[in-house]
């Protein structure tokens, strides 16, 4: 196989395997279930096989001219195969945890649907070199996410699903105005050119301003963050991949594809933009130490973390990006495996609400301790691998000597550590006063399996980590 | 000798600690016997390599992030230190753990920690050191987690406090990397100046906070309470000591140009010397033999941080040699504790008395640390004591004052806790108390004549362990071993001994009791306000701390509610409202179409013109 169809494939399997799952569910939901499956995984072993092709440093480009600038350009570098193994390894692992969360609910086929058509959306995403064919795969993102989270027909949570659709369109809209500003100077919607007229500066602040609303509003930063936590109401599943894993690195991804490999903002992003991710860090932080439902208490973390992955892509030196990338993979998959415990906790007890929780620990044991693997992740502690992205990032940051920035970062670590563990102590020790059994294997084996990995992220660090440096090196050449 | 045998007291003890881990419960005897040899291995490799020379140096990362481990003096005196104190504790625990739960868990976090604490030693790269020391956290809350009931308080407690100093250390590393352009720690010697003199506050804070020195002491005495007794023998009491005043003697010494001159001297000094006489004070007033064992673990920390913290070499050698000295006596004298609790059923001192009849050897060996830890000639802790007493004098009369001070409650407490617990009259129900089991009793023997050789002999430690740290430059021919020189210092320290016997006889006079011998003191005028408000936690930062992060998340709470007010209802009314008044705008009438129509025609031609 060429790599030209393998990156069609990547996209395209998903995308139009999406529509054909809920033809198929009517005939039979496990083989609509498998296909699913079938289609995010292959996306990931393709994702795979680009890697020894972008470690030797070559890349692929696929160009069909359109009018009016509206190219189908895709572009494959080391850092879209690395997001896209990333996010395809994390949903396949979130599919296989639905088929025993979703089992008993009703409108199956249209999740399915979604999910498999969200991920290849996502993929979409990752390798376009085009801003408005990019423009386009993200508000397909939007839609499915809308539809995902108001699984759950009820009025407040398709209330809830509408908010997220709406604050996410908003600040795409904006973005899409800070698009049509960079065309009207560069001439060009693709990438390629805009690298050649930008790449040393020049963009005029409004237009970086305007993109970075939309980049805020899809990864759920400060001021634009509000949505993720009311989209709890979402199933697990969905705010594991939306929330965690996907959806939320969406923008941190384009930031990086935008503003670190092809267009050089002005100094005053390199300030602006850390401080505004740390104002995030910490206020997400402080407000999942008082929030008490179990899945909006992640998604505050979720916007916390983001800060600092924002924060080491923003600093843009070497080290400090490097740094975000591994922050993207381990949490990615600690946050995951949160998520997924949360889904777990709430089938079985019937409740979201910590302070009702206490003691599973004696009835839950693997799902506790997959908990606590990934929390130690999140806060950085080794041998997990968060630690080493934590470390990266601080010290990419001090190295360009912006000290009071990284104080306040490590105000939102200490936080970090204060939160997730006041979660663990609620939830999982103390008196039990809910009694619950812990199934489905399934979903146990899940998340077992992403504390697992949790815990090899950072034993077998190296691996991850030199894929990273070599996407991180090839960003600031900007290839 | 072969580099890569540097691997093994590290690895030995992770995997076999990961192997205990899934050993069936049925399987005890397998358990324990794999425990006791992989420390015996570690042991024996320890002794092997002791005063050998070698690095071992793979390449990790890169970018200066190498796995490169150093065997020099300083670590392999630490390595064979810690491989000692494991393999006697362990020893102790097969008696002492039985019947007890989660076993598998508590060899396993046991003989992970030892592996983790020996790679902390051997690390010479500034991350992996920081790998080895945070690892260890995981396994302090698994530790303390796995004691009682409601052991996973003090174990969360211990995790934040320690956490947060751990991620002080991690950025002081990062500084400090930074300053110097590479992460190898036998590279690095930078002059304290500005930053650097951050990322030595910053490493300090670390390295302090392990040893338990205040303000970050508090989780100890709880820990106490609740942890299993051997963890509490080997961590708080020897292994945190031997890390955090490696790493503090390694930042002194090596990493940084730390002299007299600098002010961090002096902030070293004072938190060692608030941290001896305030922590002693605590003691003093304990009821429970170990939570009182646990304040001295605290206040004993001090005399070491003022030691080095003088930053001249006699101090250095005291501090260290306070170290080692701690180490022995304090896991002792835990061990002590766990006897009697085994043989009792309890560690509170108002239900113990006259167990020395009952259990003699138990008796002795407390009665060596006891004296040792009071600073008693010939024991080890006097002449330790006596070289800090030397550097702090030096630096100043207050921090000598303070020292002292302290060994005049230090030798308070323990003729109150001894007196309480081992003589007097015997409790009825302890009647069929019998000693302990020997494999019990063997490591507080080997201990405690430790205790005794490394007093009377106390050459062998300063000659051929502490000595070399520093390196003939630093010593200047000095020989910092035999008997003090200073003899006024000596007799002042009889005196002070001789007034602490007289006080405890006074202390029983008045109260009638041995227990509360210190009552006097407890409740004189000025300082009982001082210890209510001690024993309503008013003085532990923790309590503090919470309290402000609480106040922080309260203002983010408050924010972002705020932030959610303006899209749920700002955003909503303001799209209402502005539909609303464009519906009012269509009311249907054809005159009123037809001249917006006309209007916006008029303002295209005019666009049209100008553009």
């Amino acid at each position: 196989m060429n790599y030209n169809s393998i990156v069609l494939g990547i996209i395209f399997i998903p995308v139009i395997g999406s529509l054909v799952l809920p033809v198929i569910g009517r005939a039979s939901s496990r083989l609509r279930n498998i296909l699913s499956f079938i289609f995010i995984f292959s996306s990931f072993l393709l994702s795979l096989k680009l890697v020894p092709l972008v470690l030797s440093g070559r890349t692929i480009l696929i160009l069909k001219p359109f009018a009016l600038g509206l190219n189908f350009t895709l572009y494959a570098d080391s850092l879209a195969v690395f997001m896209a193994c990333v996010s395809s390894l994390i949903s396949a692992i979130i599919v296989t945890y639905s088929f025993g969360y979703i089992s008993h609910y009703e409108n199956q086929n249209e999740y399915y649907s979604m999910v498999t058509l969200f991920l290849g959306a996502m993929m979409g995403i990752v390798f376009s070199a085009n801003l408005i064919l990019l423009y386009i795969f993200w508000e397909i993102t939007a839609i499915t996410s809308w539809r995902l989270i108001g699984f759950f027909r009820d009025k407040p949570y398709v209330l809830k699903a509408d908010k997220a659709f709406l604050v996410t369109v908003f600040g795409a809209l904006v973005m899409l105005t800070g698009f049509l500003m960079i065309y009207q100077q560069a001439g060009s919607f693709d990438l390629a050119v805009i690298q050649g007229k930008f790449r040393i500066g020049g963009i005029s602040n409004l237009a970086v301003l305007l993109i970075l609303v939309g980049i805020f509003s899809k990864s759920a930063t400060l001021p634009f963050h509000t949505w993720l936590p009311d989209a709890g109401v979402a199933p697990s599943p969905v705010t594991a991949l939306l929330h965690a894993a996907v959806l939320v690195k969406i923008g941190v991804y384009v930031f990086a594809r935008i503003f670190i490999v092809n267009i050089t903002p002005d100094i005053l992003w390199n300030t602006i933009v850390p401080l505004i991710a740390g104002l995030s860090a910490i206020i997400s932080a402080g407000a999942a130490l008082r929030e008490t439902d179990l899945k909006r208490l992640i998604a505050f973390s979720t916007i916390s973390q983001i800060g600092f992955i924002f924060f080491g892509l923003a600093i843009g030196n070497e080290f400090a990006v490097l740094g975000s990338l591994l922050y993207i993979l381990m949490h990615g998959i600690a946050k995951a495996g949160l998520f997924l415990c949360a889904g777990i906790i709430e089938q079985n007890t019937k409740t979201k609400d910590i302070t009702k929780l206490g003691g599973l620990i004696q009835t839950m044991p693997f799902t506790a301790i997959a908990f606590l693997f990934c929390s130690f992740s999140v806060m950085g502690i080794p041998p997990f691998g968060g630690f080493f992205s934590k470390y990266m990032v601080f010290s990419g940051a001090l190295a360009t000597g912006k000290l009071w920035i990284v104080l306040i970062f490590l105000i939102g670590a200490f936080m970090t550590i204060i939160y997730l563990f006041r979660v663990f102590n609620l939830v999982f020790l103390g008196q039990q006063n809910i009694s619950a059994k812990e199934t489905s294997p399934i979903m146990v084996a899940s998340v077992t399996l992403l504390g697992i990995l949790s815990l090899a992220g950072g034993i077998l660090i190296s691996y991850p980590y030199q894929f990273a440096q070599i996407a991180a090196s090839q960003m600031l050449k900007g290839l | 000798m072969i580099a890569k045998i540097l691997l093994l007291p590290i690895l030995i003890p992770i995997l076999s600690g990961i192997v205990v881990f899934f050993i069936p419960k049925q399987l005890r005897r397998v358990k324990e016997a794999l425990a006791l040899l992989a420390t015996f291995a570690v042991l024996i490799l320890a002794m092997i390599s002791f005063k050998q020379v070698s690095s071992y140096s793979f390449n990790w990362l890169g970018r200066g992030m190498d796995l490169s481990l150093r065997l020099y003096n300083f670590s392999s005196f630490m390595l064979l230190a810690n491989a000692g104190f494991a393999f006697l504790i362990i020893l102790y625990s097969v008696t002492f753990m039985k019947g007890k739960d989660l076993l598998n868990q508590f060899y396993a976090y046991f003989l992970l920690t030892i592996g983790f604490a020996n790679g902390a030693f051997l690390a010479d790269n500034l991350l992996l050191l920081l790998f080895f020391w945070e690892g260890l956290l995981g396994l302090l809350f698994g530790m303390i987690a796995i004691g009682n009931k409601g052991a996973f308080k003090s174990a969360t407690k211990a995790f934040i406090i320690i956490g947060i100093t751990d991620l002080c250390l991690m950025l002081g590393i990062v500084l400090t990397g930074q300053l110097a352009g590479t992460l190898t720690i036998s590279k690095i010697n930078l002059p304290l100046n500005n930053l650097a003199n951050l990322a030595f506050i910053l490493m300090m804070t670390g390295a302090i906070a392990k040893t338990g020195a205040m303000p970050f002491h508090t989780w100890i005495p709880d820990a106490a309470l609740d942890a299993p007794l051997p963890f509490m023998s080997l961590v708080p009491a020897a292994m945190d000591k031997l890390l955090g005043i490696y790493l503090l003697t390694r930042i002194a010494l090596d990493l940084f140009q730390f002299t007299p001159l600098s002010g961090l001297s002096t902030l070293l000094m004072v938190i060692g010397s608030l941290t001896i006489i305030l922590a002693v004070m605590m003691a003093l007033i304990q009821k429970d033999y170990k939570r009182l064992l646990s304040y001295h673990a605290v206040s004993q920390a001090g005399y070491m941080i003022l030691g080095i913290g003088t930053a001249l070499p006699v101090g250095i050698i005291g501090g260290v040699f306070h170290m080692i000295n701690n180490a022995l006596y304090k896991s002792c004298l835990f061990l002590t504790g766990g006897a009697v609790e085994k043989q009792a059923g309890t560690a509170n001192l108002e239900k113990l008395g006259g167990l020395g009849r009952k259990m003699p050897l138990t008796f002795i060996c407390f009665s060596i640390t006891a004296l040792a830890i009071s600073g008693v000639w010939p024991f080890n802790g006097f002449f330790s004591k006596e070289l800090v007493y030397d550097a702090a004098l030096e630096r100043g009369l207050i921090f000598y004052i303070l020292a002292v001070l302290g060994s005049f409650f230090t030798a308070a407490s323990f003729l109150k806790l001894g007196h309480a617990a081992f003589l007097g009259k015997l409790n009825p129900a302890n009647e069929k108390t019998k000693e302990v089991h020997f494999t019990m009793l063997i490591p507080m023997i080997v201990i405690a004549s430790l205790c005794i050789i490394f007093g009377v002999f106390n050459w062998i430690p300063i000659n051929h362990l502490i000595q070399p740290i520093l390196g003939t430059a630093r010593l200047e021919g000095h020989n910092y071993s035999g008997f003090p020189t200073n003899i006024v210092l000596v007799m002042i320290t009889f005196i002070v001994l001789i007034l602490a016997v007289v006080n405890h006889l006074l202390g029983v006079r008045l109260k009638g009791s041995a227990l509360h011998a210190a009552d006097h003191i407890r409740y004189a005028p000025g300082i009982s306000q001082i210890y209510a408000l001690a024993e309503r936690r008013f003085f532990d930062p923790y309590e503090w701390g919470l309290k402000l992060v609480n106040l922080i998340s309260k203002i983010s709470w408050a924010l972002d509610r705020g932030i959610d007010w303006i899209y749920n209802n700002l955003s909503v009314r303001l799209s209402y409202g502005l539909s609303y008044q464009l519906r009012r705008a269509h009311t249907g009438n054809y005159s009123v179409y037809l001249s917006w129509s006309l209007l916006g025609l008029a303002a295209v031609l005019v666009l049209l013109v100008i553009l």
